[in-house]
């Protein structure tokens, strides 16, 4: 489903602290699976997550998206792509604050202007099935760390997206939080969805769920896919 | 278009809900914004006003008024010239005017003291009492004699006076009162308070004294054969200009004033030229340029941040910019409304009360009017676009900045 | 209720409010109450509005000569404020053509 081709990512490239980030990267990652990159700090997890999500685009190489080539894409197709196809579940929560948590969960459906009634419904219902619907209406100030996770995640579900892409999602949970993270994952995986993952958390990459573990170290994959 | 429509609303539901977020900021912006947006409105609806008020006012005043200088200095005019601008082909009429100023100690105040012109009659008959303001003890004198002036039935005789509103105010008089003035030789002459002038035309007469030609020159020692100036009136209008280029030939100590120049004089006033109103004016421009600099020169750390994460769930730029937009176009058109309805209150139901300081200067006698409310749409659409659009713009400005956040720094720099 | 919707309440309510104004403006326009004023002026031949009383050159703005300010008012500390509204009357130099 995913398809990278050599991918390379030069940071400050000219400058005297130009930095590669990622060398030479290839990989395929099968529709409907979960896949976890793994890898110490500052080995090219982020970086190459975001490659594959259209948020940043590579110094050299090719990523093709069910056999479409995206890289030369302009930003308002990227944009676009990335709003239908991709949800985001960052390290941080990174939800709005002063603003309610229905309206952050509702956020990414904005600009897509569909029926106010319709989208609050979707949003009520995601927040449901993840058990914060008593905290629609709460300031996302007043929520616990779960609770702003799954937040998040309901946000990053808001526009239906085939591909859930989470950075080191259980970094900032506690034991109990991140095996209900993975429960979550396992539904998303029923449900039809791909999943990428990064996670330096044994409990993430060990986790019977997952279909593949990917090692990066300074910018290279390690070894051969197990 | 429904998609369209629904897109703007969620736009602006999230623009206002960011902006309630900083309550005291924004609303103190808007304060402000909105105090400029009437200081400037309120100086147009009044100088508008003001200035319509005058043209229809004064359309009937004196077609060529005939001034005499002398060394600079407005002087007597003598009589015997009179007979030189009536031999002026096209002259009508020339009518001698006596007026001056007189200094009252006792109020502060300066009075406008004039003679009125031989056979006026202003005002309604006494009938319409409602209006009148007469003195009952003066109807026997009515019939008696030949009255230069009559205003509603009280004639204008010697020894009594007709006042204005603002000098009736000024003094804390009242119709049968007596006041004194100092002559030019020192004697105290004493007048009669015969009747007081309307408050309708408080604009024109507030400070006004009349009296009779005679008072007029045993007050101010002024010789039968001089008269302050004279008021010329010609047989067709269109000829006033070739008639004052005579009167400039025949008399070169003379200086014709005439009544195009009059109304063009208020239609200049309040003029963004005058001292004082360069400094409002230019008050208020800076006010809106260190905001709007204020706005256009960045976007903190909490609003980068934001789009970041706007830009990461699926924003495009242009959605940033339309919610920028938004946010501008909130706030300048409440202001801008908020303003303007403000300045009309103030200008046209509380009579100005914030500029009437200003405008009394150091004067004691300060007329009382209501403004008639013209409003000129032509300047309010120049202050919409004066004030919102720049605004709006300023706004949108540092959003090229915005535009070169990539999505990715969300999930960067994640820690606050 | 929505914010917007509020919003938009709200700016229709200062619209419609200052349509009243505007329509107030108009109909008090239209009512001729200067007539007896300019009547008066007609009458006693006056040449200018009362706005200021605090010296010679800003009564009678349209009559003041090129010499008059600084010299009004008996107790005259300066320029007038009301000096700073207004400007020199309409053709105040025209009689003072160059001679060369
Ligand atoms: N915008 C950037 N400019 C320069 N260097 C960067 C930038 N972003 C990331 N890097 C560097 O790239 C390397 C990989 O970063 P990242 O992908 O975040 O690693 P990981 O997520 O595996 O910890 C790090 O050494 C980081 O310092
Ligand atoms: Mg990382």
């Amino acid at each position: 489903m995913i398809e990278l081709v050599n991918v390379r990512k030069i940071f400050n490239a000219g400058n005297p602290s130009e930095f590669s980030a990622l060398n030479s990267v290839s990989l395929n990652i099968g529709e409907n699976k979960i896949t976890v990159l793994t890898g110490p700090s500052g080995s090219g997890k982020t970086t190459l997550l975001s490659i594959i999500g259209c948020m940043s685009r590579p110094s050299a190489g090719r990523v093709k998206l069910s056999g479409r080539e995206i890289t030369s894409l302009p930003e308002r197709f990227l944009t676009d792509i990335r709003r239908k196809t991709f949800g985001f579940i960052f390290q941080q929560p990174n939800l709005i604050k002063g603003i309610s948590v229905l309206e952050n969960v509702m956020l990414p459906a904005y600009p897509l202007g569909e029926k106010r009634s319709h989208l609050k419904e979707k949003a009520m219902k995601g927040l449901d099935a993840l058990n914060i619907s008593g905290k629609a209406m709460a300031k996302v100030e007043w929520l616990s760390g779960g609770e702003a996770q799954r937040a998040a995640i309901v946000r990053a579900l808001i526009n239906d997206p085939s591909i859930i892409i989470a950075d080191e999602p259980t970094a900032h949970l506690d034991t109990k939080l991140s095996y209900r993270f993975m429960e979550i994952v396992e539904k998303f995986k029923t449900e039809g969805k791909t999943v990428i993952i990064t996670s330096h958390d044994p409990l993430v990459y060990q986790s019977a769920v997952v279909d593949r573990v990917i090692g990066l170290r300074d910018g290279k994959i390690e070894g051969k896919p197990s | 278009m429904r998609g369209w429509i629904e897109k703007q609303r969620y736009i602006l539901d999230f623009t206002l809900s960011s902006l309630l977020r900083r309550k005291v900021k924004n609303f103190g912006l808007l304060v402000l914004y909105a105090l400029i947006v009437f200081i400037l409105a309120s100086m147009m609806f009044f100088t508008y006003s003001i200035k319509k008020e005058a043209s229809l006012l004064l359309k009937d005043s004196p077609e060529i008024i005939v001034q005499k200088l002398m060394a600079g200095r407005h002087e007597l005019f003598p009589l015997r010239h009179i007979e030189t601008i009536k031999n002026i082909r096209g002259v009508a009429a020339v009518e001698p005017r006596l007026w001056g100023y007189y200094f009252d100690t006792h109020a502060g105040a300066n009075y406008t003291l004039l003679v009125p012109p031989a056979g006026g009659k202003i005002g309604k008959p006494a009938s319409k009492t409602a209006v009148v303001e007469t003195d009952p003890h003066d109807r026997a004198a009515e019939h008696a004699g030949q009255p230069l002036f009559r205003f509603n039935d009280v004639a204008l005789e010697p020894g009594t006076l007709i006042v204005g509103q603002g000098m009736a105010r000024a003094r804390h008089t009242d119709m049968g009162d007596f006041m004194p003035f100092r002559a030019f030789d020192g004697n105290i002459l004493s007048f009669r308070i015969a009747a007081i002038l309307s408050s309708e035309s408080e604009l024109v007469s507030s400070d006004l004294i009349l009296l009779t030609e005679g008072d007029f020159r045993k007050l101010f020692g002024i010789d039968n054969d001089y008269v302050t100036d004279v008021a010329v009136s010609v047989n067709n209008p269109r000829e006033i200009a070739t008639v004052t280029a005579k009167i400039s030939r025949l008399l070169p100590d003379s200086r014709p004033i005439i009544r195009d120049e009059i109304l063009r004089t208020y239609d200049s006033i309040f003029n963004w030229r005058g001292g004082m109103m360069i400094v409002i004016f230019s008050a208020a421009v800076l006010a809106f340029v260190i905001f709007a600099w204020d706005k256009a020169s960045g976007l903190s750390a909490g609003e980068r941040r934001e789009i970041g994460i706007l830009k990461a769930v699926g924003w495009e730029t242009s959605d940033v910019i339309q919610m920028k937009f938004w946010e501008g176009a909130a706030i300048s058109l409440t202001a801008f409304f908020s303003g303007v309805i403000l300045a009309y209150i103030h200008v046209f139901f509380t009579g100005s009360l914030i500029f009437e300081p200003a405008l009394k200067g150091w004067s004691n006698l300060y007329p009382h009017f209501e403004l008639t409310p013209f409003v000129s749409l032509e300047q309010l659409t120049t202050l919409f676009f004066l004030t919102v659009i720049p605004y709006t713009v300023a706004t949108i400005v540092p959003i090229w900045r915005a535009a070169t956040i990539d999505p990715d720094t969300a999930m960067r720099h994640s820690g606050e | 209720m929505r914010k917007s919707t509020l919003f938009f309440y709200s700016l229709a309510a200062e619209i419609i409010l200052l349509g009243m104004l505007l329509v107030h403006a108009s109909l008090s326009a239209s009512q001729p109450k200067w007539e007896e004023t300019a009547n008066l002026v007609k009458t006693l031949g006056l040449t200018d509005l009362c706005l200021f009383t605090e010296a010679r050159y800003t009564r009678h703005l349209s009559q003041a000569d090129l010499n008059t300010p600084f010299q009004d008012h008996p107790l005259s500390l300066e320029h007038f404020p009301s000096g700073s509204f207004t400007l020199p009357p309409e053709g105040i130099t025209k009689d003072h053509e160059r001679l060369d």
